[in-house]
């Protein structure tokens, strides 16, 4: 992709973030009892839809790699899986910043921080297990089984741990399934430039792949010589 | 049907290997039995306290002496080139797999059966009257651990830093089996019955295995030969 | 808006975009360090074959 494109990929996406914020700050109705830190969740929910969104790719892309051995879908894979972990901090760190707000203390085993903090720590080891690894086919190959593991692994964890939170409650973010209309459509609304972003830090992760394929083929060529 | 003759003949090899020498064996259960003690001189847990973090103490002591028979069930196939032998062999990479699985099991089961009576003995809980839904849980459980663990062991086997790689790439996939087979110790040792509440950490231990074993049978052929 | 706990919104809005530049940050170095790499490869090469 043309370098144009990604620069003017990051400009609709910082103008979109700022349109949002003066909805976001201006318009947007107070919830309850949090003030004004309630505002965060416009950030905090898409960031975690974000590296959801970046390790399904990745298990799709794990899957392709199998089937079709093309270290493109590798370089896909890891791609999409850092930014995504990149997102998840961000989800993981705002979500505790609005806890120690509301309730007093950095962290507390709420279902959904928890979910994203297994998640992250299964996608770090991902990126652990491709320093582990010096061969490039060998390390797409475990890479792919290890990711397509993690991915079906997800939903489980989800599930396990939002049974496990049911039987000791805990404070939660957002009390029940009532919210303003208008707040959903600001949450897909500010999801738009986060998801560009994603795509343009995607785009220039994957040329990084490329640029180490090229480093190791100049490398082979060197040996030969 | 060679494939569960293969599977056999592979878990029982390694068995056989194993009960010569007993390495992972001792250092398993010693390492399992030494925290668990430690675990009661640090912690002095009162008959209530112990009561709520029975499961939790018991497989956590389990997953940190799993991972030591784990490692060793595919390295022990490096030396001498074994691990290339057995890919060239006959066997099928799922034979492989469910014969090591076996072997694994065998011996985590056979560990854990030794922690619990030292369990009881030491931090007072009575768990005979429990036994049969005990040792479900214990099964089923290990079985999670075993399959996951297997996998790995052979992914991991000529990584560098195997032993290190091996623990952080399993445990947090162990998340939801750990979990749930947390719940359902502590539940049982309780006294809660089999009902309810627990069955539904049963059949999610229940679906963790099934999942799990489909892709691992599927996926191990690809670890181990390409 | 209510006012209460403005400032910890800036603070949390501020962190969330910081991570991601740090993010931008890391990817920027490494892109220098592979550019440099793949410079200093084929400088290799070339002098190599001209010799």
């Amino acid at each position: 992709m043309k370098d144009k494109l990604l620069y003017a990929a990051c400009l609709l996406a910082a103008w979109l973030v700022l349109a949002n914020l003066s909805v976001i700050l201006l318009v947007l109705p107070d919830e309850a009892e949090q003030g004004a830190i309630y505002r965060i969740i416009f950030f905090h929910v898409p960031a975690a839809w974000s590296a959801f969104l970046g390790f399904l790719v990745a298990a799709l892309a794990s899957v392709a790699y199998l089937v079709k051995r093309n270290l493109w879908f590798d370089a896909l894979a890891v791609s999409v899986t850092e930014v995504g972990l990149a997102f998840a901090v961000v989800n993981l760190v705002t979500g505790m910043i609005w806890g120690r707000i509301i309730w007093g203390i950095w962290w507390t085993w709420d279902a959904r921080l928890t979910s994203m903090l297994v998640c992250a720590l299964l996608y770090a080891g991902y990126l652990m297990l491709r320093r582990a690894v010096e061969e490039p086919a060998q390390r797409a190959k475990f890479s792919a089984v290890f990711s397509i593991f993690a991915f079906i692994d997800v939903p489980i964890v989800w599930f396990s741990i939002q049974w496990w939170r049911t039987q000791h409650p805990q404070p939660v973010f957002r009390g029940g399934g009532s919210m303003d209309p208008a707040m959903y459509k600001m949450m897909f609304a500010n999801w738009v430039p986060l998801l560009l972003l994603f795509v343009v830090l995607s785009v220039v992760r994957l040329r990084q792949e490329r640029a180490r394929g090229e480093i190791d083929a100049l490398r082979r060529e060197a040996h030969a010589l | 049907m060679s494939f569960f003759r293969h599977s056999v003949q592979i878990a029982s090899k390694d068995l056989r290997a194993e009960l010569r020498t007993k390495e992972a064996l001792n250092a398993s259960l010693s390492f399992a039995l030494v925290i668990l003690l430690l675990f009661s001189f640090a912690f002095d847990p009162t008959a209530e306290q112990t009561r709520e973090i029975s499961g939790g103490l018991l497989w956590l002591v389990f997953a940190f002496a799993g991972a030591l028979i784990l490692n060793r069930s595919f390295a022990r196939e490096l030396t001498n080139d074994c691990l290339d032998a057995l890919v060239a062999s006959p066997v099928s990479g799922p034979a492989l797999f469910t014969g090591k699985c076996l072997a694994n099991m065998a011996l985590l089961v056979a560990v854990e059966l030794i922690c619990l009576p030292v369990f009881g003995i030491f931090y007072n809980v009575r768990w005979a009257h429990r036994f049969w839904p005990l040792l479900l849980t214990l099964i089923l459980g290990t079985w999670g651990i075993t399959v996951v663990g297997t996998v790995f062991s052979a992914l991991t086997v000529n990584l560098r830093l195997r032993e290190l790689m091996l623990p952080t790439l399993v445990y947090p996939l162990l998340i939801p089996a750990l979990m749930a087979a947390i719940q359902l110790t502590t539940g049982l040792l309780a006294g809660q019955p089999l009902a309810a509440e627990l069955t539904n950490w049963l059949k999610l231990l229940i679906g963790f295995d099934i999942i799990f074993t489909a892709l691992a049978l599927g996926l191990v052929e690809t670890v181990l030969m390409g | 808006m209510s006012s209460a706990n403005f400032t910890f919104l800036v603070y949390g809005l501020t962190v969330a975009w910081l991570i991601l530049f740090v993010y931008v940050a890391l990817l920027a170095g490494r892109d220098r360090r592979l550019r440099r790499e793949i410079e200093q490869l084929k400088q290799m090469l070339q002098q190599y074959k001209r010799s």
